[in-house]
């Protein structure tokens, strides 16, 4: 039997100055920091409309691939999450597997954008970035990669454009968006969204990441940066976590209408998965998706709950549907180390014998 | 050695608080001195105490471990033999029963600031409405000249009574995860005592602790009880925005400025304007080729040596004719050199045209 407290007072001084020590000598390196550069992997220019780019990600060698992937990111925070660093990058690493990458920047959408619907997106904008892709590589039907909400766009897009998507991958996608774990939808489902948006206009990027921020309150707000003082004199770490927080809170606003729209008929009427989905006027069903489907998701993932994810299974119409479950969180899926060694090679594997 | 032990802690307490002050102060002039307006001169940003109001927040999570630090050193933690739990709960009373009041509440960005501060802000600009606040709002009528204005008033204090109240009840939520959070937080201690896998740092406590305070918000934030006050608290901010807004836009009107109802309704007619433009000049682009597909198949059919007269090729197929599916299923690249003939003959015939 032992007391669960082993605290000697003077290993707790010396601990206190130590935090102390480590706060007032690093803040001379956080001073010195420059703003972190994302990894800047060489690309081209495909296609540019209003505010959106699609790049072709350029590898040291020729693609081996004979079918290019659309990397399609969410609304919410920007696709360079793909491409965050020189020896974290998803992107460089499909690339040296032999795909063909490219991706989908939706930009920063202001005033002006302020009534764009998911119609303007996923049968405009979207259905036009594919088509930029396929004519630049000259081929009739492209693979998807599609991510979180993105990854809900591109199930949407498949299911209603069937012929010009070859394969269909989604990662930390939600599909069944009331799973009882689904913190977002709850909070989400007693909400006036017309009145919210009514007001707000497009939704400050500001306030969702409160709002996401807010799922673990303690652990994003305070104890991460505590661990920040662990690394403040390691100029490499220092760097890598300051990136990580550029990226975070470097995000766009969304426009308000799609925001409507994707709050009410996705996570308050749960339509995807319910069957009676219109999205400008064409029914998305599913079942229509015939293509092979490669399903990601994240068994620690608090954004997504895997349960959400793993619905895609029960729902899709294709006969080839394979899922795949990383050990880790929404985020670390792109960055960590193991998911280097493990997700982009598992992408280029599944894609390679559908090629 | 009692005494010494305690003038020890008194000292270093005193000195930690030094220490932090120090700190922060230098953080404060570094943030004066790199205005590049200097220190005292006008900043067409506001006062000169903004960015060290950005600082704080951003400094806010580690004064608030450095408090944890300190409290949990005045509280005796590891101070002889006594009793663990009263100690732990010594420490919880320091710091108000909220170890992570800041972590759940002081979140202040600028989007996501206080609402409270928001309304401060209000009465300070628009001084007119501050008497709507002591209206009898439930049982005072209005009339004459200004009625209108008046139940807007009276609306405005109303609504954001009834806000007051949901945030009210939001807050006592995040008080029950913060004493919930603590009660685990014994359990777990609890729970260790049966093994040798003590607790011999602050930061280990520390990062229990945080383990517990998340599980129970967890729980909390999932609950029906929360979904709802959750709900209402953002619709009650909702409509306190919506009839700040219509204040505003009357403002605006007396004062000859546009609205931001006339704002947005420009808006959403130019986007309106814009779809349908898109969709007839995507309709007409569709005739075009179909005309096109259809006069160069009469042309192939005439060097074929067939006879069926050219004139029928001015005949506009079918979109879905058997000709135009067969050359929907063909790859891109198979299509190429028809694709690029009538991309000429469209060049020709309509100039050139937009990408």
């Amino acid at each position: 039997m032992y007391p669960p407290l082993r605290l000697d007072p003077a290993a707790l001084m010396g601990e206190i100055a130590a935090f102390q020590r480590k706060l007032a000598a690093g803040m001379d390196n956080l001073k010195h920091q420059l703003e972190p550069e994302y990894a800047n992997t060489p690309r081209e220019l495909v296609y540019r409309e209003d505010k959106l780019a699609v790049w072709r990600m350029k590898g040291q060698g020729k693609p081996t691939a004979k079918t290019p992937t659309l990397i399609v990111y969410a609304l919410v925070n920007t696709v360079w999450m793909t491409d965050l660093q020189e020896d974290r990058s998803m992107v460089r690493n499909l690339l040296e597997q032999g795909e063909d990458i490219y991706l989908l920047d939706w930009g920063y959408p202001d005033a002006v954008d302020r009534w764009l619907t998911l119609d303007d997106y996923i049968n405009g904008y979207l259905d036009r970035c594919v088509d930029a892709v396929r004519k630049h590589a000259g081929v009739a039907a492209i693979n998807t990669l599609g991510i979180c909400q993105g990854g809900t766009f591109s199930l949407c897009y498949a299911a209603t454009h069937p012929e010009k998507v070859k394969n269909v991958i989604t990662m930390v996608t939600p599909v069944d968006f009331q799973t009882p774990d689904n913190m977002l939808s709850s909070w989400s489902q007693q909400m006036d969204v017309d009145l919210f948006v009514d007001t707000m206009g497009n939704i400050p990027a500001e306030l969702l990441n409160w709002v996401y921020l807010t799922l673990k309150p303690v652990r994003l707000n305070q104890q991460k940066y505590v661990g920040l003082v662990d690394i403040l004199d390691n100029p490499k770490e220092l760097q890598n976590f300051l990136r990580m927080e550029r990226w975070i809170f470097d995000s766009p606003d969304q426009a308000g209408e799609a925001f409507r729209e994707f709050i009410k008929e996705f996570y308050q009427q749960n339509k995807l998965i319910k069957g009676d989905l219109i999205i400008g006027g064409k029914p998305v069903d599913l079942g229509m998706i015939t293509q092979p489907v490669l399903n990601i998701f994240a068994e620690q993932d608090h954004l997504v709950p895997p349960d959400a994810s793993r619905a895609l299974g029960r729902h899709v119409g294709s006969t080839d549907y394979t899922q795949l479950a990383f050990k880790g969180g929404h985020i670390g899926i792109y960055v960590s180390g193991r998911a280097q060694r493990e997700v982009p090679p598992a992408i280029h594997q599944w894609l390679s014998t559908r090629d | 050695m009692g005494e010494q032990a305690t003038d020890f802690l008194k000292d270093y307490q005193a000195m930690a608080q030094q220490s932090w002050d120090a700190w922060t102060r230098y953080l404060q002039q570094q943030t004066v001195s790199a205005t590049p307006f200097g220190a005292g001169a006008a900043s067409p940003f506001g006062p000169a105490s903004a960015g060290d109001d950005l600082m704080a927040r951003s400094m806010a999570a580690l004064k608030g471990y450095s408090d944890w630090l300190q409290g949990a050193v005045s509280s005796g933690l590891g101070q002889g033999p006594g009793d663990w739990q009263q100690s732990l709960q010594g420490l919880f009373a320091s710091l108000g029963g909220q170890p992570f009041a800041h972590a759940f509440a002081s979140i202040d960005s600028e989007a996501a600031k206080s609402f409270a501060h928001l309304w401060q802000q209000w009465t300070q600009a628009n001084p007119a409405s501050v008497p709507g606040m002591k209206f009898d709002v439930e049982h005072l009528a209005a009339f004459g000249y200004t009625r209108e204005r008046q139940r807007l008033q009276q609306a405005l204090a109303a609504a954001m009574q009834d806000y007051s109240e949901w945030a009210g009840k939001y807050q006592s939520l995040i008080q029950r995860a913060n004493t919930e959070g603590f009660e685990r937080l014994q359990v777990k201690l609890a729970e260790l005592t049966d093994s040798a896998r003590q607790i011999e740092s602050l930061k280990g406590l520390y990062d229990l602790w945080v383990d517990a305070a998340e599980e129970a918000y967890g729980q909390i934030a999932l609950s029906e009880e929360f979904r709802h006050a959750y709900g209402e608290m953002v619709n009650a901010q909702g409509r306190v925005r919506q009839l700040q807004q219509q204040q505003l836009d009357a403002l605006c009107r007396d004062m000859g400025l546009p609205s931001r109802s006339e704002v947005t309704a420009l808006g959403k007619r130019m986007h309106e304007l814009r779809r349908e433009v898109r969709g007839q000049r995507a309709a007409s682009d569709h005739d075009d080729v179909a005309a096109l597909r259809a006069e160069v198949a009469a042309l192939k059919r005439q060097l074929a040596g067939k006879t069926e007269p050219a004139a029928s090729t001015e005949k506009k197929s079918s979109p879905r004719s058997g000709k135009r599916a067969a050359d929907d299923a063909a790859p891109v690249d198979a299509r190429r050199p028809k694709a690029s003939a009538v991309a000429a003959r469209k060049n020709v015939t309509r100039g050139v045209k937009r990408k």
